[in-house]
């Protein structure tokens, strides 16, 4: 896979602030990358740099194997923080800015905003638009050209439940298209449903990165009670698919590795004559892996 | 040129453009249908004021006051940049820093040359109505005064270009321009001796549009150095290159 971006020792400090600290990762052709951490974690500022808005303090970083150039700008649709739009413009002369800026052809506009669901309202001011409009204007913007990478800085912000799920959809019917999305974002549970990869920043260091999978995986927890705990405890520490067990007043709870499930507990202890009283699966919570994480 | 037809495209619908400009347009005309009932010496100037070809220098002089308004307009238009973070988005989008700068600085001559063409007609509006001289060689004899005033509504508005990319918000940048040109310099100027001084920014752009009579008030009172208007021509014109290029580095060198 063709690497998009490589940032290379990224570092931003504004005094002796360091926003983002000698971050380095890759991003590869086709994957929907998530920037996950924190407010304040460094994720606008790394986009921001990226995006040549934001000098670096010391680093570097290239696009698609080259600096960051006009060219490079067209193969790249970006959104950064909030939506920039000239408020008194309607939504169509306001793209047809944005499509001159970016070289792209204005016969995409029309197009483009019935993508994003605002054909009807391309003649109402950018002021009079709802903050979920204005999100998808911005996505309508960002798409314009029919950018190669698309990179979205907290697009659900703000937005109702509704207004998210739109937006999500509409991520994965662009990623659908081979395109590859670099997503920043403060939402666990938003990285986890739409990217293939993750990067977990805390105040700007990579606190770690790699396939969503394996960053945030969704492994089981089990709770089991026995009459007698004793054995129970025995055989846990035998068992080779326990990956860590804990006993808690009188119930175990411990978590499987990967490719297994309560069904293989629950046989062995029944092939080595002890009966469950109770089995229970839970799912780790998200939150709180995320919390592990970037406190570790 | 696509820059300015962007430009354009942002300012066409926009009320706060077209209320500045058309001040400075009325304003301009109030001022000039008045300005026969100028007393002097208790004597009504009347049709003196529109004779060709003394009405260019005239024109030139009555408006280099309005360059104020229209630098102030140039602070509103590149301050609304970074308050809607659209400087911000245009670099994201392909500009480069440079092309940013430049795009601003072809409405700043787009603006000047609207202000230039409409002294003109203005010019042979009232000066056709009312001057007794009207040969071809009688109106257009002077008419250089345009010229110079051009390049002086040029400076005024990059001068306010550089404060709005400097101090980035229209209420703190039009303050910091108006204190510049009207109270930091010449204070400068009191202090310095005229044969220095007559090559500072503020007193260069103002020798372009030089007060007509000012040689008769020269003879009364103590004269004061100053160039001629086609002398100030090449500083004002080194000073727009000046500014321009810290306007650039402004942006080049700060975060969006």
């Amino acid at each position: 896979m063709a690497i998009v971006l490589s940032i290379d020792n990224l570092s931003k400090k504004y005094g002796s602030l360091k926003a983002v600290d000698q971050l380095t990762l890759e991003v590869e052709e086709g994957s929907i990358y998530g920037l996950l951490g924190p407010n304040g974690s460094g994720k606008t500022t790394t986009l921001g740099m990226v995006l040549d808005v934001i000098r670096p303090t010391s680093g570097s970083f290239s696009w698609f194997g080259e600096g960051i150039s006009k060219a490079t700008k067209q193969r790249v649709g970006a959104i950064l923080e909030t939506p920039n739009f000239y408020p008194y413009l309607t939504a169509k002369r306001n793209l047809q800015v944005a499509a001159d800026n970016k070289g792209a052809d204005h016969s995409n506009i029309d197009k483009m905003l019935d993508l994003v669901g605002l054909g009807t309202r391309s003649h109402t001011t950018f002021k009079g638009f709802s903050l979920g409009m204005k999100q998808r204007l911005a996505l309508a913007a960002a798409m314009l050209n029919d950018p190669e990478v698309l990179v979205l800085d907290e697009p659900t912000n703000g937005l109702d439940p509704q207004g998210i799920a739109e937006v999500r959809d509409l991520i994965l019917r662009i990623a659908a298209q081979g395109k590859t999305i670099i997503l920043a974002s403060h939402l666990l549970d938003e990285v986890e449903k739409v990217c293939t990869h993750v990067a977990v920043l805390r105040t700007g260091k990579l606190v770690t990165n790699g396939p969503v999978g394996t960053i945030l995986s969704t492994k089981e927890q089990l709770l089991i009670c026995a009459d007698e705990l004793a054995p129970v405890l025995q055989l846990l520490e035998r068992l080779p698919y326990i990956s860590q067990f804990n006993q808690e007043k009188d119930y175990v709870i411990l978590t499987l590795q990967e490719g297994y499930t309560s069904t293989d507990l629950n046989r062995d202890m029944f092939a080595q004559g002890i009966v469950l009283s109770q089995l229970v699966a839970r799912r780790k919570s998200l939150e709180k892996q995320f919390l592990e994480i970037i406190k570790s | 040129m696509n820059l300015l037809r962007t430009e354009f495209r942002k300012i066409m619908p926009y009320r706060t453009f077209w209320v500045i400009l058309a001040t400075f347009v009325v304003l301009m005309v109030l001022i000039l249908y008045s300005s026969s009932s100028i007393q002097i010496n208790g004597k009504e100037l009347g049709a003196e004021t529109y004779q060709f070809p003394g009405i260019w220098a005239r024109l030139a002089y009555v408006a280099h006051f309005f360059n104020l308004l229209l630098g102030i307009l140039v602070i509103v238009l590149v301050t609304d940049e970074f308050s809607y973070r659209t400087l911000r988005q245009q670099v994201i989008d392909g500009l480069s820093r440079l092309e940013a700068v430049l795009a601003k600085f072809y409405i700043i001559l787009a603006l000047a040359a609207f202000s230039t063409i409409f002294l003109l007609v203005l010019g042979l509006y009232f000066g056709l109505i009312y001057s007794s001289n009207t040969t071809v060689e009688a109106i257009f004899s002077e008419v250089d005064h345009l010229s110079y005033y051009f390049v002086q509504a040029v400076a005024y508005m990059v001068l306010a270009m550089v404060f709005a990319f400097l101090v980035r918000k229209s209420g703190l940048a039009i303050i910091a321009f108006i204190a510049y040109t009207k109270i930091i310099e010449p204070l400068i100027h009191f202090k310095l001796p005229d044969n220095i001084d007559k090559y500072f920014p503020m007193k260069a752009f103002d020798s372009l549009t030089p007060m007509p009579g000012q040689s008769l008030l020269d003879q009364i009172t103590t004269p004061t150095d100053m160039l001629a208007p086609e002398w100030a021509v090449l500083p004002s014109v080194l000073f727009i290159a000046l500014y321009f290029g810290l306007a650039y580095l402004v942006v080049k060198l700060r975060d969006l």
